[in-house]
């Protein structure tokens, strides 16, 4: 194990920070877009510190900026299940608020809307 | 051969897609050639010993690395026959329960899920079969129309929390070892702060997913949702699946500190659940609930011989773990099918519309109450097994009473809620109405994997031996 | 016959009630001819085998019918001289039991179900009686208690529903009890089939703890079921299950399963010798002796003539635990006769108990003055029933308490002999009543609910001829106690093969 430089220090603590923000927003949220989002921000932590330790995995004396390809690959699969899953519960949370329609309170009504503007943006 | 596991599910979910029309038939075909498969393969693999594939020629290390012992293909072809008794049993009730088309294909896809799983030996390659199951369960869930979108959302979010901490474990296990394959890990495993938090974030990430006590508040919601088939099909397979992963990860790679520092963790949260599981399902007021929290408890009785089997170090726990898994599969998908028949044919979703059911449906109550004794461990059924093999391996090992004693009061509470039930059938029905005909083929599919949980019995020895071996 | 079919002689015993009950489960309900010829094929052919059987063991032949099930411990049906008492005991009552059944519950509703579980029950009982090994035997215990249930909850009303429950929630902590205590048996030394002499003395001096724990486990799990005296409490309430499960209950299945079993394991797992070493039978003899003055006691108390008869049996299937705990040959004799003739006397009691209620709608022991002369047959075999149960000559249970006094005596037991004594006065104080009403005081009036059953007889003639053919048992049981067929006779075999004395 080769010690760490400074730069990939910081994006080791870039990506903690990130996954302990998802974290503690996945558990205070009780709303179900909040966890949504919670868990795309703990996976962006987790595929950067993919992509950080990439470079790592080569060892002291290797050429630095060749990185390891399978960490890559594994973030590129990763990418693309979380981002199917993330559709997904998109998906759900949309229905759910369809379940929810016929009886709307103001408040239903407003965080349907803020869904569906959402779903809208994260396309 | 073990291409074709996997290819053919695959394939089949696609060409529904093309002609949705024949599903169920695609369907209930390939689960038949599949269950077929999976027996040869079994017949194979006790014969020649286990055998791994490294997919498409790669390198080892690069390669997608598959490995089938015994215990895969026991697994497989549990998957593969309750896949088909399952799409039967979906196929004779579309009608009336008004079955999605959706299910087809899904189940497809579940079965193809479970199968990569069973077969995978390498972290990230679990980790996506993890991922795609989890999507599949969610979907069937959903499929229960908007009683059950907020129960699978919820599941949805927890599930994929779940895999996020197990995938982070994984990174971090590369980060240290630059392998992901087991037995290349466990070749160089080392006991360090990494690899503990790794391991620690791999156990909550799967514990989370297999709804392990205290981590299971999603489970009852859930199962209880999804139609009878679904739940049918979660409770018996899909949650063995994290537990798979789970036993591989602290039996294979963690070394024997670890293991002992865990041993009693395990023990302990598999007791709480069987007590806790066993708790509620004897207040649940809900047919289908009852039946979730029971699988809560039961799969205290898989986490309590994890425990044990990392404390001991003893090969018949590792055989009563595995026996757990496969005797509560069978014996819930009968219990489930048989209160969905009977909440469907009887109208209502409470416990209360079983009385009388010995009388009304004496067929469903009946796969009900055999299932059930498989539950509470009576002989000479597959859960009777189970706890003997883990009781045997209790003794062998030590002079502690406490175990024998929790074993007991866990045995004592499933038979409290499988009797609950039971008696309830057994009061005076109320009168039915005159064109009362319950259909007959559904309640004799529920009644199917009931009896084959008895009949395990009969195979006890060699499947002992085998999962002895495997340990 | 080949040695081949004989030795699936046990195997069919089985299955003769097994299959029929199978069938039953699925006829519909006035198919009434075909399930009473079904019932009565089954209790013929059963006779029939056991029959064969005897003769066989009498000469000396022991059966053995194996299916491997855990490692170490197949299952193993074995006929030997003790097994064959039991299951001539429960064929012959079987019989008596599916002729009263027949007859109690003509026109009532659910018969089908009654039956399959009836005969399934028997079953059970058979399969425990031949069970060859400790494992076997558990499962068969539990499949017996399975088969039960349903009878007890027959009818479907709050409280015998509330009487199911206890009996669930008490015989299913037994089976549990009793599968740690063979479990651990098993993890010491396997599950050897019962051997006369017990097969425990190469480890007795290594694990004497381990052995006196599982023999508790097991003890506490079997007396469950044997009524023993902290967890008896489940017989006196499940009585309000009809008359002819009542009578299973008590002489044929539930009791004697569990008197069985420690008859079992007393004298085939640890035998005499180890019992002495491990200081085991002295507090199970203790526990008997105090089951025996508790019930009795307690029978005294009530009013309900099913209660006391089911008090009555707490008591007397503790003559049989504390004959076995005696450890020597004459008590062992008195304890394994007891098991037969208490059968067949609490058997009759019961028909006639029933009779009393279905004929003329008496549950109470006030209401049964001059009953004796609305019913003469049903009274008379009351009558020898309670004479029997008291132990009067010449009846049979004369016969068992007189060894059961001589076995106390030739081992010492001072204590025991005056137990027997005084539950004897007991006995006396309780069933001396009832005859008394019975024949010599005045009927009150009408009945409360009085039914013609029959324009000939006093009653159904399918309920009155089972209660004389037992109460004739009790008669010829006592007086040719002495001749080679009586279950007297029997029993000295046992003991004689058991104790191997000369």
């Amino acid at each position: 194990m080769a010690e760490l430089s400074h730069p990939l220090l910081l994006f080791l603590v870039t990506a903690a920070t990130l996954v302990a923000i998802g974290v503690y927003g996945f558990i205070c949220g009780p709303e179900p877009l909040r966890r949504v989002v919670a868990l795309n921000i703990i996976s962006a932590g987790v595929f950067m510190l993919m992509v950080v330790l990439a470079y790592r995995s080569n060892g002291p004396g290797a050429a630095y900026f060749t990185a390891d390809p399978v960490l890559h690959a594994l973030v590129l699969t990763g990418l693309v299940v979380a981002v199917s899953a993330t559709a997904f519960a998109l998906a759900l949370l949309a229905r759910l608020g369809q379940a929810t329609a016929p009886l709307p309170t103001e408040q239903e009504t407003e965080q349907e809307t803020e869904q569906e503007t959402e779903q809208e943006t994260g396309q | 051969m073990i291409i074709l596991l996997l290819v053919l599910p695959l394939l089949t979910a696609l060409l529904m897609l093309l002609w949705p029309r024949i599903a169920p038939l695609l369907t209930l075909l390939s689960a038949a050639i599949c269950s077929m498969l999976a027996l040869q393969l079994l017949l194979q693999i006790s014969e020649q010993g286990s055998r791994s594939w490294l997919l498409a020629g790669w390198p080892s290390g690069l390669a997608i690395s598959w490995q089938a012992d015994t215990l895969s293909c026991l697994l497989i072809l549990l998957s593969a026959l309750l896949q088909l008794l399952v799409g039967l049993y979906a196929f004779a009730t579309r009608v009336r329960d008004k079955l999605k088309q959706g299910f087809w294909p899904l189940s497809s896809l579940l079965q193809l899920s479970l199968t990569a799983l069973w077969l995978s030996r390498d972290l990230f390659n679990l980790y996506v079969c993890l991922e795609l199951l989890a999507l599949v369960a969610v979907a069937l869930v959903s499929l229960s129309g908007r009683i059950a979108i907020k129960a699978a959302l919820n599941y949805l979010l927890l599930s994929l929390f779940g895999s996020l901490c197990y995938l982070l474990g994984v990174v971090l296990l590369y980060g240290v070892y630059g392998v992901l394959d087991i037995a290349g890990l466990a070749s160089q495993w080392q006991t360090s702060w990494l690899s503990n938090s790794a391991l620690l974030l791999m156990s909550l990430g799967l514990m989370l997913k297999a709804a392990l006590w205290p981590l299971h508040g999603w489970l009852p919601a859930a199962h209880a949702a999804a139609p009878a088939p679904v739940s049918a099909l979660l409770s018996a397979l899909v949650v063995k699946g994290p537990l798979f992963i789970l036993s591989l990860l602290w039996l294979q790679l963690a070394s024997t500190e670890q293991a002992q520092a865990m041993a009693l963790l395990f023990a302990a949260a598999g007791l709480a659940a069987l007590l806790f599981g066993g708790w509620s399902a004897l207040r649940t007021p809900y047919a289908k609930k009852m039946v979730a929290y029971s699988t809560v408890a039961q799969l205290g009785y898989a986490t309590l011989a994890l425990g044990l089997m990392l404390k001991f170090n003893q090969p018949l726990i590792f055989a009563a773990l595995w026996l757990f898994v496969l005797a509560h599969a069978l014996a819930k998908a009968a219990c489930f099918l048989a209160i969905g028949e009977m909440s469907a044919t009887l109208g209502g979703k409470r416990l209360t519309i079983l009385k009388g059911a010995s009388q009304t449906m004496p067929l469903a109550m009946f796969a009900f109450a055999v299932a059930g004794g498989s539950l509470i461990g009576l002989p000479p059924s597959g859960g009777f097994l189970a706890k003997w093999a883990l009781l045997q391996g209790i003794w062998l090992q030590g002079q502690s009473l406490f175990w024998p004693l929790a074993l007991l009061l866990a045995t004592l509470l499933s038979a409290a809620y499988v009797f609950r039930v039971v008696v309830l059938a057994f009061d005076r029905a109320d009168p039915v109405a005159p064109d009362f005909s319950p259909q007959l083929l559904p309640q004799w599919l529920a009644l199917l994997p009931a009896l084959a949980v008895w009949a395990m019995a009969l195979f006890s020895e060699p499947l002992l031996l085998l999962l002895r071996l495997e340990a | 016959m080949s040695a081949f079919w004989l030795s699936y002689l046990p195997l069919a015993i089985i299955l003769s009630s097994l299959l029929p009950g199978l069938v039953i489960f699925t006829l519909k309900e006035h198919q009434a001819k075909l399930r009473i010829s079904l019932n009565l094929i089954g209790v013929t052919v059963k006779l029939v085998l056991v029959l064969i059987m005897l003769r066989a063991v009498n000469a000396g032949a022991i059966f053995y019918f194996s299916v491997p099930f855990l490692p170490g411990a197949d299952l193993v049906l074995q006929g030997d001289a003790l097994s064959l008492l039991f299951v001539t005991l429960s064929s012959v009552l079987w019989l008596a039991t599916t002729i009263y059944a027949i007859g109690y519950l003509e026109n009532s509703p659910l018969r089908s179900r009654f039956f399959g579980y009836f005969s399934l029950c028997v079953s059970a009982t058979v399969g425990l009686a031949l069970s060859g090994n400790l494992v076997s035997f558990l499962l068969f215990y539990e499949l017996l208690t399975l088969a039960t249930f349903p009878l007890v909850v027959h009818r479907g009303t709050p409280q015998s529903l509330a009487a199911g429950r206890r009996y669930l929630s008490y015989t299913l902590a037994g089976g549990v009890l009793l599968l740690t205590g063979v479990a651990l048996m098993h993890s010491l030394v396997q599950s050897p089939q019962f051997t006369p002499g017990g097969y425990i003395s190469a480890v007795v001096a290594e694990h004497a703890g381990l052995l006196q724990l599982a023999f508790g486990l097991m003890i506490a799990g079997l007396g469950v079921k044997a009524a023993l005296l902290p967890l008896h409490g489940w017989l006196p309430q499940a009585m309000v299950a009809p008359a002819p499960v009542s009578a299973l209950l008590h002489a044929v299945a539930v009791v004697k399963a569990g008197a069985f079993g420690i008859i079992r394991l007393v004298y085939d797992v640890f035998g005499a010798d180890s019992m002495q070493l491990l200081q085991l039978a002295e507090p199970l003899m203790l526990l008997a002796a105090a089951t025996i003055l508790y019930g009795s006691w307690r029978a005294l108390a009530q009013q309900d003539i099913k209660r006391r008869l089911a008090y009555s049996t707490i008591s007397q299937v503790s003559y049989i635990t504390a004959g076995v705990a005696m450890l020597g040959p004459l008590a062992a004799v008195g304890g394994l006769v007891h098991l037969v003739h208490q059968g067949v006397m609490k058997i009759t009691l019961f028909f006639c108990a029933g009779n009393y209620a279905e004929t003329l709608g008496v549950h109470t022991i006030r209401q049964l003055n001059g009953a004796g002369r609305r019913m003469p047959l049903t009274s008379v075999a009351f009558t020898l029933g309670a004479l029997g149960m008291i132990g009067i000559p010449p009846t049979a249970g004369f016969i068992s308490k007189w060894y059961l006094g001589l076995g106390a005596v030739a081992t010492g037991n001072k204590l025991m002999l005056l137990v027997f004594v005084f539950s004897g006065l007991l006995n006396a104080a309780y069933f001396l009543p009832i005859v008394y009403r019975l024949w010599f005081l005045p009927p009150a009036g009408s009945w409360p609910h009085e039914q013609r059953l029959s324009a000939k007889f006093e009653t159904h003639w399918m309920l009155l001829l089972p209660v004389l053919f037992t109460a004739l048992l009790i008669v010829l049981m006592g007086l040719f106690a002495s001749t080679i067929i009586s279950p007297l006779s029997w029993a000295e075999l046992i003991v004689e093969r058991e104790f191997r004395y000369d």
